[in-house]
């Protein structure tokens, strides 16, 4: 897709590592060189059901913007979509919703 | 769910190149059991906790050899699904190598195809390293092989997506 964008720029928010039962996990997709857009899209269609319009705009959110929360919820859940993703080839990380 | 059976037309030199490179692809797998051993393979099995060392081990250690392990399924499916195409005779004059031949494959293979497609070409990106888009050498052939695998992958979605 487009310059590759290690999740360790996200280090400035360190404080998201904490446990704190108030705020959501989510599973985030981070944009890579290698992964076609449509291949991209493909996956968002397939494994969230999305419609190929939304499945194409968080596509392109990833694209644009480095990364996208991809899905919002128990940690658990987000581990077995990032999972998933890695099934697929994406690149994508779990954490706590930044403060 | 989207997908549906998808003929693939090729040649048979073609599908005997990538039947090699998946072949390649799959050595590679079975070779390693952990993704210390190669930083390629390290890439299919990328931590969700960058920044978090005992996440990323736990994680790791639920995870990752079950993920290689389909990696393996996947790649031994694509091979079975190319075998009948990839045979070829020796003679690199004999017209047989161009020869166009259909793959009918079924929507589960369709889909162990386009993981595939997709791992090959991030385990080349590593050995290319490429890290950023400009990163492109159109006269090193490994980046033939890249951008047609690419080629390849993008034809295969547009084929099993389309409505």
């Amino acid at each position: 897709m487009s310059p590759l964008a290690a999740p360790s720029v996200d280090q400035g928010v360190d404080v998201s590592r904490r446990t704190d039962p108030d705020r959501p996990w989510q599973t985030v997709v981070w944009d890579d060189p290698v992964n076609l857009m449509s291949y991209v899209t493909h996956v968002f269609r397939e494994y969230f059901g999305l419609p190929r319009a939304e499945a194409e705009r968080l596509m392109l959110a990833v694209h644009n913007d480095g990364h996208a929360v991809v899905s919002q919820g128990p940690r658990e859940r987000m581990e077995l979509h990032a999972q998933a993703m890695h099934d697929y080839g994406l690149w994508a990380t779990v954490r706590q919703e930044p403060q | 769910m989207s997908g549906h059976t998808v003929v693939l037309q090729v040649a048979r030199v073609e599908a005997a190149h990538l039947s090699s490179l998946v072949g390649q692809f799959a050595d590679l797998l079975n070779g390693s059991t952990s993704s210390d051993d190669d930083p390629a393979v390290a890439r299919l099995v990328p931590t969700p906790y960058p920044d978090d060392d005992e996440a990323a081990r736990e994680f790791r250690s639920l995870t990752e050899t079950d993920l290689l392990t389909r990696r393996r399924g996947d790649a031994g499916i694509v091979l079975s699904s190319l075998a009948e195409a990839a045979g070829i005779p020796n003679d690199p004059e004999d017209p047989a190598l161009l020869e166009e031949v259909e793959i009918r494959l079924e929507p589960e293979t369709v889909r162990a195809w386009l993981r595939t497609l997709a791992a090959v070409r991030l385990v080349l990106a590593e050995r290319l390293e490429i890290i950023g888009p400009e990163d492109h050498d159109p006269d090193d052939p490994r980046f033939g092989i890249y951008d047609w695998l690419g080629y390849r992958l993008d034809g295969l979605v547009a084929s099993f997506d389309e409505e």
